[in-house]
């Protein structure tokens, strides 16, 4: 579903020069599968999914979601994906309803089926109080909650999380891995980031251990667990980040 | 593009925009009010200005004679005045010639009147010198007795021409606007009294008072009463057009771009399945309709404002109905011209901060163009119909004039133009919406000292787009100083070295040392490679054949754009020295140094540069337009740009420079043989008259047929270049990348195909 292939990019930076934010990384992620990214802030996590959503181009390398290549196919890749990050913000002077009815209808779903599915929707993800509500009055999690409806209102075959449980309280974090384990059952091929160990054991499939731009270690749980003889998974995270920056000659940042 | 995704877009953007307080105030609140408070407030200024007085210091004026009176109850006589009521606004205080001591001399008096008018504590002052009233008298009484002795018969003793009257003074200062008031009312005062003096003169002479005013001049308006004062309207509805269109598209324009990156939500908008093509077109239907409504309700208001304080001001009728009618058409056409330039500049903008700094080079920029129509003698031709912005404002000008003929005539030509300009700020604006880093720039701190560093050590093969910038505008800027600075030249010395330094410290200096410090590749910048061996002789064949054709451009564009005459004469000397000097020279100063030195810079670095844009035809465009600007004079211009395309295109397609220099030698060279062999030649061979017709500014023009034939084998030739594969840049192999990856997906490939194709990557 998502092949990614030695993807890299770099940025110019007048202080660190030709900074590499992705140095090649590959990953297949396959349907009805979560796939975690997990790496400290500044890690390339969100590059990454920046390139998969087709916002930004890679500098080499290549990526494909479902067949369809994120250089050249762009406007096809888009309508395979659902995006979600703390930076798809809603829009202040639209209700949820208009704002997720919105963007229905970009995607050309008919009126009648739009309604019919957003109104599901409402109701499944207990959003009819912010139904009429503008963007700039609501909660955090209700806005989180109409970001999730808009990134799943087309019914996209594969769905994009970048560090989408940033900010939120206990409850509507829950809420929203809950949602996103239906989304995975019910077929989804999803790509979720995070730093929150917790999540990424309880939600993901596989995950790989990004860090500096590079994938240290890649597998299912279990797979990393039994390699790195480390039961704990906050433990084999810090003790992967730990080598390499040890490898690289960083000096610790932790 | 899809028509229901914009649609989409426009109505989500105007819903957003009218629950925006803001803007709603700006567009729509703040010209209701607007114009009626300023409309009050006009009229009582009018009422203050009207009811001003000015202070006058008058000196000496005790010994005047009464008859005929300048002065009546210590005001100016009423009947000096056209209106009687003007006496009251000349408020005088008198002082008396008289010294107040015995010894003090009178010219003491006249330099206090200066210090006191220019401590301000006067207006103006009006001064008698001492002996005027003494001598006025005498003089009267000499023409009196002159008149009575040719009337006895005999000579008069005393002929009254030698007798001058000293001239009493107005002391003012122009850098005061009240004293300038004052002064226009006391010059009419005087010149008034003058007159009634002389008539009196007359009078006494026995000569009727007529005699000094035989006729009348009497005066007729032919202008059809719907445009009286049509000029008024047609000078200021222009600019206020501009200022309207501006103002109601840059906010809104700042707030759909701009506001929504610092929002967030432009990313999330960028991810849906919305071409940028569909989001530009639909945020700019949305601000064209703002800056369209805000024309509508700024001129609503106006008009209701205007029609209601009409009464109060007299001489000022309302712009005559068609001039609504106009102004409703040329609404359109600004609003989209300026709708796209604020949108792409919004969408270059990191935040509404940064967005709002860009509307005053935005002004700077637009200005110019509407202020130039309003200079007199500006007139709608085609050559200023060419002229973005200008063209409309002078095709307003002309309807509101009642030129509807003309006007019609160069609607076309108006409208082609706006609408080629409103193309290119579309594609602008949708350029910035694809780039990425325009789209998340973020700040970061200068340093200089980094900034060099990473620049030598960052170096690329060629140039970067900002470097190509960068040398060409430099070449222009140096240029500009050294045309500005150099001092006449003097004979053909002096043209030689203008040119060469021109040539060798201006254009090629800078691009060659920018290759050595900026790029890694000599060879790759300058494209010093080997082409094709056929492209050779090709570009000389080219040069020949489009060489009437450039010729016939050259005098059309001069037809178009008239040389100034203050220039005509430094021109003609130009061609005169030429005449004399020896066709060697003139081929190497004319024809070789510059195809070396401008090929170097333009198609060299500067192309290289461009080339990095990601489109062949638009490096040729930018490195085209910079060499047509270092050509100083705009006729000069317009050629070398097209020439330019032609050079570009020859570097792009063959890869070297080589055909381009060779194409630049011959193309110069025949100008300089048609200026000097071609005259000559014609009458010794006379069929070449068939071809050619002797100009009268010396040189030949070639007969359309010729012109017509050099363009066919041109466009031959040209097709011959375009089959030729030059390398090309990454940006290039890109887009072209995705044209083809679009046009797949235009022809919908099957899903697994597409998986299939993408598995066997």
């Amino acid at each position: 579903m998502i092949h990614v292939h030695e993807l890299t990019k770099h940025y110019s930076d007048l202080r660190r020069g030709q900074f590499v934010a992705l140095g090649g990384i590959s990953f297949h992620a396959r349907p009805g599968t979560v796939y975690g990214l997990l790496g400290p802030n500044g890690a390339g996590k969100t590059t990454a999914l920046r390139i998969l959503s087709t916002v930004l181009q890679p500098t080499s390398g290549t990526a494909t979601i479902n067949g369809y290549d994120v250089v050249v196919q762009a406007g096809q890749v888009r309508r395979q994906i659902g995006f979600m990050s703390a930076n798809t913000a809603v829009y202040d002077r639209m209700t949820g309803w208009e704002m997720v009815e919105y963007f229905g209808r970009l995607h050309g779903i008919p009126r009648p089926e739009l309604t019919e599915r957003m109104e599901k929707l409402f109701e499944r993800l207990k959003m009819n109080d912010c139904r009429d509500l503008l963007g700039a009055k609501m909660s955090t999690g209700m806005k989180q909650k109409v970001s999730v409806a808009r990134a799943v209102v087309h019914d996209p075959p594969v769905l994009i999380f970048d560090e989408a449980t940033a900010g939120l309280d206990v409850l509507v974090a829950r809420a929203l891995l809950n949602t996103v384990a239906e989304l995975r059952d019910q077929g989804k091929c999803i790509v979720f980031s995070t730093h929150i160990m917790r999540e990424a054991e309880k939600l993901c499939d596989r995950v790989a251990i990004v860090h500096r731009g590079q994938i240290l270690a890649e597998g299912t749980l279990e797979e990393l667990r039994d390699r790195h003889h480390q039961r704990d998974l906050e433990e084999l995270f810090f003790q992967l980040i730990s080598q390499h920056e040890a490898a690289c000659g960083f000096a610790s940042v932790l | 593009m899809t028509l229901g995704n914009v649609k989409l877009i426009l109505g989500r953007e105007i819903r957003d925009q009218l629950r925006d307080r803001r803007t709603l105030f700006m567009i729509a609140v703040l010209p209701i009010l607007l114009y009626p408070l300023l409309g009050i407030s006009m009229l009582q200024v009018s009422q203050f200005m009207q009811e001003q007085a000015t202070r006058v210091l008058v000196v000496g004026a005790n010994h005047l004679a009464a008859r005929p009176p300048l002065f009546e109850n210590g005001q100016f006589a009423t009947r000096l005045f056209g209106d009687p009521s003007g006496a009251r606004l000349l408020e005088l205080h008198f002082v008396s010639a008289e010294p107040p001591t015995p010894g003090a001399a009178p010219a003491d008096l006249r330099m206090e009147a200066d210090a006191e008018v220019a401590a301000g504590h006067f207006e103006a002052a009006l001064y008698f010198p001492p002996d005027f009233a003494r001598r006025l008298e005498a003089f009267r009484a000499a023409v009196r007795r002159q008149a009575q002795g040719r009337a006895g018969g005999r000579a008069g003793d005393e002929p009254a021409v030698r007798l001058a009257v000293p001239s009493p003074e107005i002391v003012h200062s122009t850098a005061n606007e009240k004293s300038e008031l004052a002064f226009a009312r006391l010059s009419g005062v005087l010149q008034r009294w003058s007159e009634q003096i002389g008539e009196d003169n007359l009078v006494q002479s026995g000569v009727s008072r007529i005699a000094a005013r035989p006729f009348l001049v009497g005066s007729a308006d032919v202008a059809d009463p719907k445009h009286r004062g049509a000029s008024f309207w047609a000078r200021i509805l222009p600019v206020l057009l501009l200022l309207w269109t501006l103002t109601g598209a840059f906010y809104p324009a700042i707030d759909l771009c701009a506001g929504e990156k610092e929002r967030g939500t432009l990313e999330t908008l960028l991810c849906s399945p919305a071409e940028r093509s569909e989001i530009v077109v639909g945020k700019l239907l949305t601000i064209m309709l703002f800056s369209i409504l805000t024309v509508v309700l700024n001129l609503l208001s106006m008009g209701i404002t205007g029609w209601m304080l009409m009464s109060q001001m007299p001489g000022l009728g309302l712009p005559p109905p068609v001039a609504i009618v106009a102004l409703a058409i040329a609404v359109v056409p600004m609003a989209a011209l300026f709708s796209t330039l604020c949108l792409a500049l919004a969408a270059f903008a990191r935040s509404t901060k940064e967005g709002q700094y860009y509307l005053m080079p935005l002004l700077c920029i637009t200005l110019p163009l509407v202020m130039l129509p309003m200079s007199p003698g500006v007139d709608l031709n085609l050559g200023n119909s060419l002229i973005p912005v200008t063209g409309v404002v002078l095709l307003l000008r002309s309807v509101l004039e009642g030129n509807y003929w003309q006007a019609i005539q160069f609607t076309p030509v108006v409208s082609m133009v706006t609408l080629i300009a409103c193309l290119l700020s579309i594609r602008w604006a949708v350029e910035q919406f694809n780039s990425e880093s325009v789209l998340f720039r973020e700040s970061e701190r200068l340093n200089l000292g980094l900034w060099l560093q990473r620049l030598w050590s960052h170096r690329q093969p060629t140039p970067t787009v900002a470097a190509a910038t960068c040398c060409g505008t430099l070449i222009l800027v140096a240029h500009f100083f050294l045309s500005v600075s150099a001092a006449p030249m003097e004979g053909l010395g002096g043209f030689v070295r203008a040119v060469l330094t021109t040539q060798l410290a201006v254009i090629a200096a800078p691009a060659l040392l920018m290759t050595l410090l900026l790029t890694r590749s000599l060879r790759q910048t300058l494209l010093l490679k080997r082409p094709p061996w056929l492209a050779v002789p090709a570009a000389a064949l080219l040069a020949v054949a489009l060489h009437p054709v450039s010729n016939v451009l050259q005098s059309l564009v001069q037809h178009l754009y008239h040389v100034n005459e203050n220039l005509r004469p430094a021109l003609e000397k130009v061609q005169a020295m030429f005449h004399q000097a020896d066709f060697w020279t003139l081929v190497l100063v004319i024809a070789i140094v510059p195809a070396l030195c401008e090929e170097l810079a333009f198609r060299g670095f500067i192309l290289s540069g461009f080339r990095h844009l990601g489109h062949k035809w638009r490096a040729i465009v930018f490195t085209s337009l910079l060499f047509g600007m270092t050509h100083g004079v705009v006729q000069q211009s317009l050629l070398a740009c097209l020439l330019g395309m032609v050079l570009g295109f020859l570097a792009v397609q063959t890869g070297s420079i080589l055909p381009g220099m060779v194409f630049h030698v011959v193309h110069n060279t025949l100008a300089v043989s048609n200026a000097r062999i071609m005259p000559e030649m014609v009458p010794h061979a006379p069929a070449l008259r068939t071809f050619v017709t002797p100009l009268d500014g010396g040189g030949c023009g070639f007969t359309w047929p010729v012109a017509v034939v050099g363009l066919l084998a041109a466009v031959l030739l040209l097709m011959w270049f375009g089959r030729l594969r030059g390398p090309k840049s990454p940006e290039e192999e890109l887009t072209e990348a995705i044209e083809r990856g679009e046009s797949q997906q235009l022809s919908l490939v099957p899903k697994e195909a597409a998986c299939g194709l993408a598995g066997d990557r």
